[in-house]
């Protein structure tokens, strides 16, 4: 009966249920559920906190004397604790949830030692815990994306390590000769993440560099987290999800051969351009604007990809929670991608550098591609874990447009707020406090697209709490967002 | 693709090919620069930190400064920070060779801070001992601003007890005016600042250029001094009304008056001012922070780079007075422009 | 979680059972079009990368491998653009901009009691002989100007940190502001006083300023409206110290 010979604590199941496939996927799934239910209850525990922080900086920066005065409560310190939150406490956690998930399925290989996962993630959290309030208690580095202090750095180290390297050894003995797309995009994940966060590290706390050498490798950093780490782990789903849900083969290999490397080899340079006209040397942020000129390739090639694996396929975004979201994500990307661009060009960012824009094209990568692809496969993995239905397809909706609506009006009001900030700082004629007074309005919209957001995921984190109590539907079809007019073989 | 090694060379790959060229072949290009000094081996630039402006850097660092200010000048044909006399010359990377962290920023919800040290007025005649940049009020019943007689910009630094000791100004190499003390009677139109009705200090904020804050009120220390810096981590809104900064009262204390009014006591106003028999004093961390924001000085000029903002071309030694003479003429806001 | 109570074990594999089969790809060639638009953001983000890359040097901060000329003027001096450019004034202002405006004022007219006025004063439009000296060897102790005492403050000597050029550019320059019109300074005058007062090595006082006669230093042209120098006595030497 147990097809895979590896000993598993799972009850019987009848041989009469399924063939070899679905069964396998049901032992693998079981195998998944306590690490990657475990990932998702702390990405969602730190993506309430991180919301929360995230509205009072909000409004912070146009209500200054909110809760002013007190020292962890000071703007300075609560807006690296909210990126650091949303960064390793939310998205590495909600992305390593889904990868490992992904990486077993797709490897068709059992977990074998989920409490090691799980103790993984419970060291992260502590890593998190620690470092978040070393920050609010004003040990900050200093370092954007890096304000963990170095004691933190060891325990997410040892963290990763128990997390990570099982995945890396489940593609190594995986199942199957030939390898799917997403396990290049999730084994690029979790091998670039410790690299990446070793050469920050060593290179800042260990070795320290010189001078402005730092703000460089601060920035390379940072870019590589996001897209090395975060956006390979976003592709990475979309490219199971989509035509998983849609039950279509992925357009073209080539295309997402092509799509994949030129990826690695462009996105992996832009960091500078977070640093143009500063002091460096005028190649190395000519390199990265000419980088993010070149990413344009990956862009347009993993977009097309997409779009012809879904063509004809749209109208499901109407009932697939799944596909909504990770539909909305993959075309993010593309305009993520297109924002970078512009933005980076030096005659454009003499004027948005040092503007609120540099705000928007981070939530855009952040939240409006990696966060909503991962919803997109939360929604698909979290059934497949408890082993229920999501309770109110109305919820789904409503954290769908929430977020939706959040994030276009957020980057909308920082876009054109930013722009203006910056064509005021750029007039001499003008005070400096005017590009402020300028922008002020604009943060305050900022503030609404916030609500909306905490509203999100307040719904969202309300959904996912009931379906760990066991309270999700028991039924064999999914929730879908809307109700389906006539009986479609597109249900997933 | 087939295998695992084609795929982990290439990650490898993809990943050695950013970090050599973005990280790895700049710091042998730039990553051990040493300081610049004239033919004698003197006035070196920059110097390597110390004391208060390291702990100084550290309270800026983890109180998150950096997320709201810049701290680097760009060149004049690429954006207009020179114009807004936030440097003379944009920054360079031997400018932070000795910083750590680096706070180069990536926001300007407040002004570029990399020449904010040099933006002071002339350092002020301090009867605070220690010499931290205390701001010093002059405490006289009858005075209500801190620049007593610093209207004498001719005072050598060195002669002046007031400086923060870290500040990256070289030794004055001409010999010091020998300033008598006779000067620590305020000049008649320094006197004419303390009149209540302060009609000076509009003629100070509207001279000094780069001060582009509306005009000051009466009663605030002179802009960008070191009492100034105290003022407004304060109560920034006391000194600009609209002004968004958080108000870092945690880093002073409000505490009785003990016997005489305490040298460092801040001079506030309206209705951040504490009550009567009480005052606010900065503590350790507040002092450390504004020596460091005296420090922040990039004037000295570089031979890599072009100065533009009207730096003595000559260079050598000036007169203290007049090394702030490119980012804002120090004293051309004196409070005595009319004579008396 | 009731995973292991469901004895129905078509409801408990539902999710599994209705998934669809693990994704596979398909294999479609490449478009021209797409391979057109690589070539096109390779041409373009090359070319950028060849042009702004300030030569790769590592002192190459500009982006075009040399700053280009300053698109406006900038505070400090009207074409901020090589000092030789400049016009004398200009030249002058900046220097006393940088120098001796902190105590004598942007205006000329010092502060009350502490510096002394340039404008209309004795000593800058009289000879360049007095003023050269007090601008070169500095002046202490009290000084009346314009019937004005001065005794607090101390001039400090600009021999040692300007140039006989500056000198005589800043000397000019205040020499004709302000409503002055004094004969203008040249470098060689200025080389020569110096070379007079070598044996001079403090600052002086009003006695030895007043001693000196108030011509214009010799080997300049013709004034505009200032005494003419007197011949008899433009090679009398600088008093001796007084001790």
């Amino acid at each position: 009966m147990n097809t895979t010979g590896i000993p598993l604590k799972d009850p019987e199941v009848s041989a009469a249920a399924g063939d070899m496939e679905q069964l396998e996927r049901a032992y693998i799934d079981a195998s998944t559920r306590v690490p990657v239910l475990m990932f998702y209850t702390s990405a969602i525990a730190w993506l309430i906190v991180g919301t929360v922080l995230a509205m009072v900086v909000s409004f912070k920066l146009h209500s200054p004397d909110l809760l002013g005065g007190i020292s962890f409560l000071t703007w300075g310190r609560l807006r690296p604790a909210h990126m650091n939150v949303m960064v390793y406490g939310w998205a590495s956690m909600a992305g390593m949830g889904t990868a490992v998930w992904l990486m077993a399925r797709l490897c068709r290989a059992t977990l074998r030692f989920p409490l090691l996962i799980a103790a993984g993630a419970a060291f992260w959290n502590v890593g998190v815990l620690i470092g978040v309030g070393a920050i609010l208690l004003g040990d900050s580095t200093g370092f954007q994306w890096l304000e963990f202090p170095r004691y933190v750095a060891v325990i997410l180290f040892v963290a990763y390590t128990l997390m990570a390297s099982w995945a890396v050894l489940m593609f190594r003995y995986r199942r199957g000769d030939q390898i799917y797309i997403t396990q290049w995009y999730l084994l690029g994940a979790f091998l670039w993440f410790p690299w990446v966060y070793a050469a920050g590290q060593l290179m800042l706390f260990v070795v320290p560099v010189q001078g402005v050498l730092q703000s460089a490798v601060t920035w390379w950093y940072a870019n590589n987290l996001l897209f090395l780490w975060f956006g390979a782990i976003a592709l990475g789903t979309a490219y199971y999800m989509i035509p998983k849900v849609i039950g279509r083969p992925v357009y073209s290999y080539h295309l997402a051969t092509i799509g994949f490397w030129t990826y690695a080899l462009f996105s992996s340079w832009t960091g500078m351009t977070r640093l143009v006209d500063g002091p460096f040397p005028a190649w190395m942020i000519t390199a990265s604007i000419a980088a993010t000129i070149l990413t344009m390739i990956p862009v347009a090639t993993v977009g097309l990809n997409h779009h012809l694996t879904m063509q004809g396929y749209f109208p499901l975004m109407r009932y697939s929670p799944t596909l909504r979201f990770t539909v909305f994500g993959a075309m993010s990307y593309t305009v993520f991608s297109v924002i970078g661009v512009l933005i980076s060009l030096r005659s454009v960012a003499s004027y948005v550098n040092f503007t609120q824009v540099s705000i928007a094209y981070s939530h855009l990568g952040l939240y409006a591609f990696f966060t909503m692809t991962i919803f997109g496969s939360m929604y698909y993995i979290v059934p497949r874990l408890v082993g229920r239905e999501w309770r109110y397809g109305s919820l789904i909706k409503l954290h769908f447009w929430a977020s939706a609506y959040g994030i276009g009006l957020m980057t909308l009001m920082l876009l054109a707020g930013g722009f203006l900030q910056g064509a005021n700082m750029e007039n001499p004629a003008l005070p400096f406090s005017e590009s402020i007074e300028t922008v002020l309005p604009y943060l305050r919209g900022r503030s609404l697209a916030g609500i909306l957001l905490t509203v999100s995921h307040f719904i969202f984190a309300y959904h996912f709490g009931l379906m760990l109590l066991g309270l999700g539907r028991t039924s064999t079809v999914p929730t879908f967002l809307n109700p389906v007019e006539a009986e479609t073989s597109g249900g997933h | 693709m087939k295998g695992l090694a084609p795929l982990f060379i290439g990650i490898f790959g993809t990943f050695a090919f950013s970090w050599v060229g973005l990280t790895v072949i700049p710091t042998w290009q730039i990553g051990h620069l040493n300081p610049e000094s004239d033919e004698e081996g003197t006035d070196i630039y920059p110097r390597p930190q110390s004391g208060m402006f390291v702990r100084g850097a550290h309270v800026y660092a983890a109180n998150g400064c950096a997320y709201c200010h810049s701290q680097q000048v760009r060149a004049d044909y690429i954006a207009d920070d020179i114009e807004r006399k936030w440097g003379n010359r944009r920054s360079a990377p031997r400018d932070y060779i000795f910083e750590r962290p680096v706070f180069l920023g990536k926001m300007r919800m407040g002004q570029d801070l990399a020449n904010i040290g040099a933006r002071a007025p002339a350092p002020e005649e301090s009867p605070a001992p220690g010499g931290a940049a205390s701001p010093a009020a002059a405490t006289s019943p009858a005075t209500t601003t801190a620049a007593a007689p610093a209207s004498a910009p001719s005072t050598a630094p060195a002669a002046s007890p007031g400086t923060s000791p870290a500040r990256a100004v070289p030794p004055n190499a001409s010999p010091p005016p020998g300033q008598p003390t006779g000067v620590a009677s305020p000049s008649p139109g320094q006197m004419a600042n303390t009149t209540p009705g302060g009609s000076s200090p509009a003629a100070p904020s509207a001279q000094t250029p780069g001060a582009p804050w509306p005009i000051q009120t009466a009663g605030l220390p002179p802009m960008y001094s070191a009492a100034w810096h105290h003022v407004h981590l304060y109560a920034p809104r006391s000194i600009n009304p609209d002004s968004n900064m958080p108000a870092y009262r945690f880093l002073y204390e409000r505490r009785r008056v003990a016997g005489e009014r305490s040298a460092d006591a801040l001079q506030l106003s309206g209705g951040d001012a504490p009550p009567e028999g009480w005052e606010v004093v900065p503590t350790f961390d507040a002092k450390c922070v504004v020596a460091y924001l005296m420090g922040l000085n990039q004037s000295h000029p570089l031979k890599e780079v072009r100065s533009v903002g009207g730096a003595p071309a000559a260079g050598a030694a000036p007169s203290p007075a007049s090394q702030g003479a490119a980012p804002a003429p120090p004293a051309a806001g004196s409070p005595a422009a009319p004579k008396k | 979680m009731d995973y292991g109570e469901q004895a129905d074990v078509q409801q408990v594999h539902a999710a599994v059972q209705r998934e669809k089969r693990e994704p596979r790809v398909g294999a479609e060639p490449l478009s021209i079009w797409l391979i057109a638009i690589y070539g096109l953001a390779i041409f373009f983000g090359g070319a950028y990368l060849g042009r702004y890359s300030g030569n790769f040097t590592s002192g190459g901060l500009d982006p075009m491998g040399s700053p280009p000329a300053p698109k406006k003027a900038v505070a400090g001096g009207p074409s901020g653009g090589e000092q030789a450019e400049l016009s004398p004034r200009d030249r002058g202002k900046k220097i006393y901009a940088a120098n001796c405006q902190t105590c004598h004022q942007a205006n000329g007219l010092g502060v009350a009691g502490q510096y002394p006025p340039l404008a209309g004063s004795e000593f800058t439009t009289g000879g360049s002989r007095r003023m050269g000296m007090i601008v070169l060897k500095g002046l202490q102790g009290p000084v009346t100007v314009k019937g004005q005492q001065y005794g607090s403050a101390v001039m400090q000597p600009w021999d040692k940190t300007l140039t006989d050029q500056k000198i005589a550019d800043v000397m000019a320059y205040e020499r004709s502001e302000w409503g002055n019109t004094a004969s203008p300074v040249t470098a060689e005058q200025i080389a020569a006083l110096r070379k007079e007062l070598a044996s001079h090595p403090e600052s002086f006082v009003e006695h030895d300023i007043l001693a000196a006669p108030d011509e214009d230093l010799p080997g300049g042209a013709a004034p505009p409206g200032g005494a003419p120098p007197k011949p008899g006595e433009a090679a009398k030497p600088a008093p001796p110290p007084k001790p």
